[in-house]
């Protein structure tokens, strides 16, 4: 499936956005959307898209936080760091995760995400919750499993 | 040409309240007050949940911004016909059937007392209409007096608009509180052809939450202020770059973006006058540092997220090597009332040297946690007791954190400190953005320091040494001052690391990054050295 997409990238790039530089970050959301992460290969076509070097592409990528490469199958669960968040229950519910979850589900800090006030916030799948407490993130895992 | 731009919209405006009135004629409304906030808390869903299960009359159910009282979201409103109202706080599916009752009896419920507390003592004029104005409408804040600022803005001089703002006395909101008309003022003495606006939306500092408010609630209040300040310094394109996390606030401007647009507020002859601006939408990818506005501009152009060395400032050369005015969201969202109202009423609230009002954003141990706007100069008690509600039952306060990882920790006895641009206090306190997170007496003060110092450390982008290389070390040499039995010299060292980062980093970030450490040593020197756990 992703041999088709990888034909179908370039005219994409060609039709969607003009040959300048300053595309790149629309572009490399565009490409994340598309694919949930960015493939090695697709900074090439970038690089040829918009005729810059593709070491720069790779460096300027590379760059920002929000730019994957890679992506994790597992389930995942993210837990806001922010003081607010942290002080407010999230070190208890990551505390309360890690012991009673397995391998299966990956438990990750973030930085902050800027929902301070409904503090604690925790992400699982995409999805963000607040005012969060053990129980009501392993009820929502429990619900994304099925 | 001075009489088609004010028929053309006035047309505007009155075929706007007439769909609206149309429209409303008959139908109860009911606000929901969907943030990115009370999206966590399922503001979404319950709105359409509203709008699928309630078939009582003829309804009409509204998504809004969230009004700021984060503590009673998910909020419902409803607007009789009558002009009553009632207000639901802190609704979840339960609640459903009783919102449906009360609908079918119109009963009217006031709002709960810490609701109209929040309310009651805050100055509200960027805030008024948010929660309460559907953001995807144009026609409810054209009806609502919008783009009123934008129009006289156009019969007047760009120089005259610049003016009237420089007597505002209003300045900059993102943190460096320089002034505003300045900007614009030196952007437009330029000689180059060609010259940009950015918006800086990207709001990235822990503890911070306005510009979303603003950009979720009225996207159109921002787009207005930045049409004038565009006019104002002679910019023919403004970008506005958008946090990667803010998903809702994107979404809710492009759709602004396109309704002025499709009406004539964007693109040539504006109002049919001779002022030509476009607006385009970028989206940011994650970084502390890209608020910055040098990062910014290396973003957009498609570069390595790392400022530039200043001078030559943006407004003499910036995106694209072409003069440049960045202002922050807050900023340009009180452009449109001061044109409006004048200069004057501006210029009475808050402080003499700064004026206006601020958003807070107030996140941690409080009761009513949540974005605020008062006057410039509001204590920290104003903003953490009066409004706030002070701390929670049974966890008194200890510390607070103002301003985000780039300013310091007060303890609770600074609670009388003035919020105002320049230092709160020697050490290393200053107000930032506005953000407050007050954590009670349960947080170890060490771990709090070093958070912040960890976060200054992971988010250096590693241009320049001093802050590549100092901002770790900080971290590492807080670890070590518990480990110290005497730790005299460990703090010498760790005073004068901040001092070198102050002197030395190339961009705010490094700049500010000795202030937590700073501020934390002044305060808390013997719980950073674990003094009173030995004793």
């Amino acid at each position: 499936m992703i041999v088709l997409e990888r034909k179908e990238l370039r005219p994409m790039l060609v039709a969607k956005y003009p040959r300048e530089k300053t595309y790149l970050l629309p572009v490399l959301h565009f490409i994340q959307e598309e694919f949930d992460f960015i493939p090695e290969w697709a900074l090439q076509i970038v690089s040829w898209h918009l005729k810059v070097p593709a070491s720069e592409v790779y460096g300027a990528a590379t760059s920002y936080s929000d730019i994957k490469f890679f992506v994790d199958d597992k389930q995942t669960v993210r837990i806001c760091s922010g003081l607010s968040c942290w002080y407010m229950g999230g070190k208890s519910i990551y505390d309360q995760l890690s012991s009673v979850l397995g391998d299966e589900v990956s438990i990750q800090i973030t930085d902050c995400a800027f929902t301070c006030s409904m503090a604690p916030l925790v992400e699982v799948e995409g999805q963000w919750f607040s005012r969060a407490t053990g129980k009501s993130v392993l009820s929502q895992i429990a619900k994304r499993s099925d | 040409m001075i009489d088609p731009m004010l028929s053309s919209y006035e047309q505007m405006v009155f075929d706007a309240v007439a769909r609206l009135e149309n429209y409303r004629i008959g139908r109860t409304r009911v606000v929901v007050q969907v943030g990115q906030c009370s999206a966590s808390v399922g503001a979404s869903l319950l709105a359409d949940e509203l709008k699928s299960s309630l078939n009582v009359g003829d309804l009409d159910v509204v998504t809004t911004g969230c009004d700021g009282a984060c503590f009673a979201a998910p909020q419902v409103i409803v607007n009789y016909q009558s002009g009553d109202a009632s207000y639901f706080q802190n609704v979840n599916y339960e609640d459903l059937p009783e919102i449906r009752n009360s609908l079918v009896n119109s009963e009217c419920r006031k709002p709960s007392i810490s609701l109209e507390r929040f309310f009651s003592l805050q100055h509200l004029s960027l805030m008024s209409g948010i929660g309460d104005i559907d953001p995807y409408s144009l026609d409810e804040y054209l009806s609502a007096g919008g783009y009123h600022g934008l129009l006289k803005a156009l019969y007047m001089t760009p120089a005259d608009v610049t003016l009237e703002v420089a007597q505002s006395g209003l300045l900059g909101r993102g943190g460096a509180y320089f002034p505003t008309s300045r900007k614009w003022e030196t952007a437009r003495n330029t000689d180059s052809p060609e010259r940009f606006l950015v918006v800086n939306a990207e709001e990235g500092e822990p503890g911070l939450f306005k510009d979303r408010h603003i950009l979720e609630g009225m996207p159109h209040r921002l787009l207005e202020g930045a049409l004038i300040a565009a006019y104002a310094s002679g910019c023919s394109k403004c970008y506005v770059y958008v946090n990667a996390e803010a998903n809702l606030s994107s979404e809710r401007l492009s759709e602004a973006i396109r309704l002025a647009q499709d009406t004539g507020l964007i693109g040539n002859h504006i109002l049919g006058s001779d002022f030509n601006c476009t607006v385009e939408l970028r989206i940011g990818a994650g970084g502390y540092v890209c608020g910055e506005e040098t990062t910014l501009i290396n973003t957009m152009e498609g570069v390595r997220r790392e400022p530039r060395l200043k001078p030559p400032f943006p407004v003499e050369s910036g995106l694209f090597q072409k003069p440049t005015v960045i202002n922050n969201v807050e900023t340009l969202a009180n452009v449109p009332a001061i044109l409006l109202n004048g200069a004057a009423s501006f210029a009475q609230i808050g402080l003499p040297e700064a004026t206006g009002t601020k958003l807070y954003s107030l996140s941690g141990s409080v009761c009513r946690p949540g974005l605020m706007e008062l006057p410039m100069g509001a204590t920290l008690r104003q903003i953490v007791v009066d409004v706030g509600g002070g701390n929670l039952p049974e966890k008194p306060a200890k510390l607070l954190a103002v301003g985000g990882p780039s300013s310091g920790v007060l303890p609770i006895s600074e609670i009388d400190t003035r919020m105002k641009p320049g230092w709160l206090h020697e050490s290393g306190v200053v107000m930032g953005g506005g953000g407050v997170i007050v954590l009670d007496e349960e947080v170890p003060v060490k771990e709090v320091v070093r958070s912040l110092a960890q976060y200054n450390a992971s988010e250096s982008c590693g241009k320049c040494t001093p802050c590549r290389e100092g901002t770790p070390r900080v971290v590492e040499m807080l670890s070590q001052l518990e480990e110290d039995d005497d730790s005299t010299n460990t703090i010498q060292d760790l005073e004068l690391l901040s001092d070198i980062l102050a002197g030395a980093s190339l961009c705010g970030l490094g700049q500010m990054a000795g202030n937590i450490v700073k501020s934390g040593l002044y305060f808390f020197r013997d719980e950073l050295t674990g003094k009173n756990e030995k004793m």
